[in-house]
């Protein structure tokens, strides 16, 4: 039985190999389905923007990661631009633990990412929709999740603002209470100013007002994020109303001057104005910053904090690994616990020892010309007992690797020989 | 043995007023919802019952115009009200220590332990307006008590008209900020200046001038 894990990620191939290995939802539906005849007994397939990662659990030695590579390069007709050589494989424990590592986002493109874990969490749903997610599957994913959600609540690899766009949200963050109560003003419709809207409506900001030289860009990115527009030739007027502006146009000069910003100011009594300017060259008069009340930022100050979380993230490695170390370990403890011989030795000397038990409490009862007969006849009941679960147990061989964990786990259930197993381990 | 208000002696008032900064801060949190600032202004609490527990001392002989409940509801709300002012100053220096980490893009510790601007301003607000009422509040019941104890009452005290005026300064924050929509890094300022002006104007007043308020 062997756990195998083949994928291709930002680490083994450039963006334009990786995009020809992205899976759609139906897509996995479809594909794993086809896993099964190859030999593969649990699989569970996910694919996010950055990586496509195939698990499979098989008892089949013929099954090899090269099978699966060419499976997965089939599905999407991609031989002429990915090679099999693009994706990575691993086995065993390796595999699992580099799925602990991407579900804790510490293999993630950017360090913490916190979708990676949705992502995964559609890929297992899927799996178990299509009935390829097993006993086997349905732990190691679960405990997977628990990594992620460990690391998170745990170490401070999520924290801090990693992207420009998400920094300036971040900023806006630290001065209002809630987003909702407030408005933002975006000039501008390109891809940074959209990444920003985007973050803002996803913090519930309470109105987004876009504005831009091309009315129906602005119009097109108002319908994306749920804004209205603002005229190109208003937007000065519309500054009074905000309390968050971001300036993204190509100018070559500045659009708002301290002057500019003083009297529309007046008009808002002075309230905390955020200016985040993403303009090159900038958009805002930089001494902007010396008014009252007015938190101008610029490119360059979100990049150094988007620096500074970085190495934040980056220190907070190595509590995530041992995280994840604890976690692997729960996997090993759970798998090895599920071996047939130790089962099978758990629950003999289980009934055993409450033989003796009952054994050494009535004995005396008995002649002793009966004692030895009694021994003999507790002995043969035991064994009669325990005859039928045993053989079930040696002859799953024909059955799924999932069927006989299940069988074990269920009979370590009934019986709490798991707990028994704990009790003595903690001793 | 107790039968008297716990504000007898400068370490039983020491007690109370921890009590009133940790009912204040109680008050703050339960409306603002926003607990990173209780370990500072939990820690004030801390020092000021630390003090009183090491040095207080039993008082066998109270003077029976300290008996009075009046009076015990007189310096309670007193004291509450000075805690609260006491802060509104804290909550105003952590908004201009934040407000200039921001503004210098310097993102430490500061940024990352306290609570938005927002925040910190409505929590100030929220402080001001529990000085304002509870002020008031002791300014009745003290008229009320001193008619009651003194027959040729006078209002000439210089605590009490000290206390008057700085009830009247809290006032017009809170009309400030209502009225004339002062926001932001001023109305901190105001609340700082308030809280310097209030303490001086108490430690002035206590050394160098005599009332009816000197009992101990």
């Amino acid at each position: 039985m062997n756990l195998l894990c083949v994928g291709i990620s930002h680490h083994t191939a450039p963006l334009e190999v990786r995009e020809r290995l992205w899976f759609s939802d139906e897509e996995i539906r479809l594909t794993l389905p086809l896993l099964r005849p190859l030999g593969a007994s649990e699989s569970v397939l996910f694919s996010t923007c950055n990586r496509t990662e195939l698990y499979v659990l098989t008892e089949d030695a013929a099954l090899k990661s090269e099978n699966l590579k060419n499976l997965l390069i089939t599905q999407k007709s991609a031989a002429e631009k990915v090679q099999s050589s693009d994706l990575f494989s691993l086995s065993g424990g390796e595999a699992a633990r580099h799925l602990f590592r991407v579900a804790a986002g510490i293999d993630s493109m950017i360090l913490g990412d916190v979708q990676i874990l949705m992502q995964i969490k559609t890929g297992f749903n899927l799996a178990t929709e299509q009935g390829t997610s097993g006993f086997f599957m349905n732990r190691l994913f679960q405990l997977a999740f628990r990594s992620g959600k460990r690391a998170r609540s745990e170490s401070n690899i999520g924290e801090g603002a990693v992207s420009i766009s998400y920094a300036a949200v971040e900023l806006a963050e630290k001065i209002y209470d809630d987003l909702k109560n407030h408005t933002a003003l975006v000039i501008g419709a390109g891809e940074t100013a959209e990444l920003t809207a985007t973050h803002l409506r996803g913090k519930n900001i309470g109105k987004l007002l876009i504005t831009n030289r091309t009315q129906e860009r602005a119009q097109h990115l108002a319908e994306k994020v749920q804004g209205s527009v603002v005229p190109y030739d208003q937007w000065c007027d519309a500054i009074a109303e905000a309390d968050i502006v971001l300036s993204s146009v190509e100018v070559e000069q500045y659009i708002l001057q301290p002057k500019d910003i003083e009297s529309l100011h007046r008009k808002n009594r002075y309230a905390p104005l955020v200016i985040i300017d993403l303009g090159v060259p900038r958009n805002i008069d930089p001494k902007v910053k010396e008014l009252e009340n007015i938190f101008l930022y610029d490119l360059d100050t979100l990049q150094s904090m988007v620096e500074l979380n970085m190495q934040l993230r980056k220190s907070e490695i190595p509590k995530v690994d041992s995280i994840i170390a604890e976690v692997l370990g729960e996997l090993t403890h759970w798998y090895s616990s599920l071996e047939i011989n130790p089962t099978i030795a758990a629950l003999t000397q289980f009934m055993e020892s409450i033989r003796q038990e009952e054994l050494a409490k009535n004995i005396n009862r008995f002649e002793p010309k009966d004692r030895e007969l009694v021994e003999l006849v507790t002995k043969r009941i035991i064994n009669k007992i325990i005859h039928a679960p045993i053989v079930n147990l040696r002859s799953g061989h024909e059955s799924s690797i999932g069927e006989r964990l299940h069988k074990m786990s269920s009979i370590q259930k009934l019986f709490g020989l798991g707990k028994q197993a704990k009790d003595e381990s903690d001793e | 043995m107790f039968r008297h208000p716990p504000v007898t002696t400068i370490f039983e008032i020491f007690s109370v007023l921890a009590l009133a900064v940790t009912l204040t801060y109680f008050v703050i949190e339960l409306r603002s919802h926003r607990k990173e600032t209780g370990y500072f202004i939990l820690n004030i609490a801390f020092l000021f019952q630390l003090v009183s527990t090491i040095f207080i001392k039993n008082t066998p002989e109270v003077p029976e115009i300290l008996r009075s409940m009046f009076f015990g509801a007189h310096v309670s709300t007193a004291l509450t009200g000075y805690a609260a002012i006491t802060i509104a100053g804290a909550y105003g220096l952590m908004y201009l220590m934040l407000y200039h980490e921001m503004k210098a893009t310097r993102f430490g510790i500061i940024y990352k332990k306290l609570p938005t601007l927002e925040s910190l301003e409505r929590m100030t607000f929220t402080a001001l307006k529990l000085a304002f009422l509870l002020l008031g509040t002791a300014i009745v019941f003290g008229i009320i008590w001193l008619s009651h104890v003194y027959a040729d009452a006078h209002y000439s005290d210089p605590k009490l008209i000290g206390t008057v005026l700085v009830w009247l300064m809290y006032g017009f924050l809170i009309i400030a900020r209502k009225g004339f929509g002062i926001k932001g890094r001023q109305i901190m300022i105001l609340s700082i200046a308030g809280f310097l002006v209030s303490i001086f104007s108490m430690t002035i007043i206590n050394i160098f001038f005599s009332g009816f308020h000197k009992f101990y």
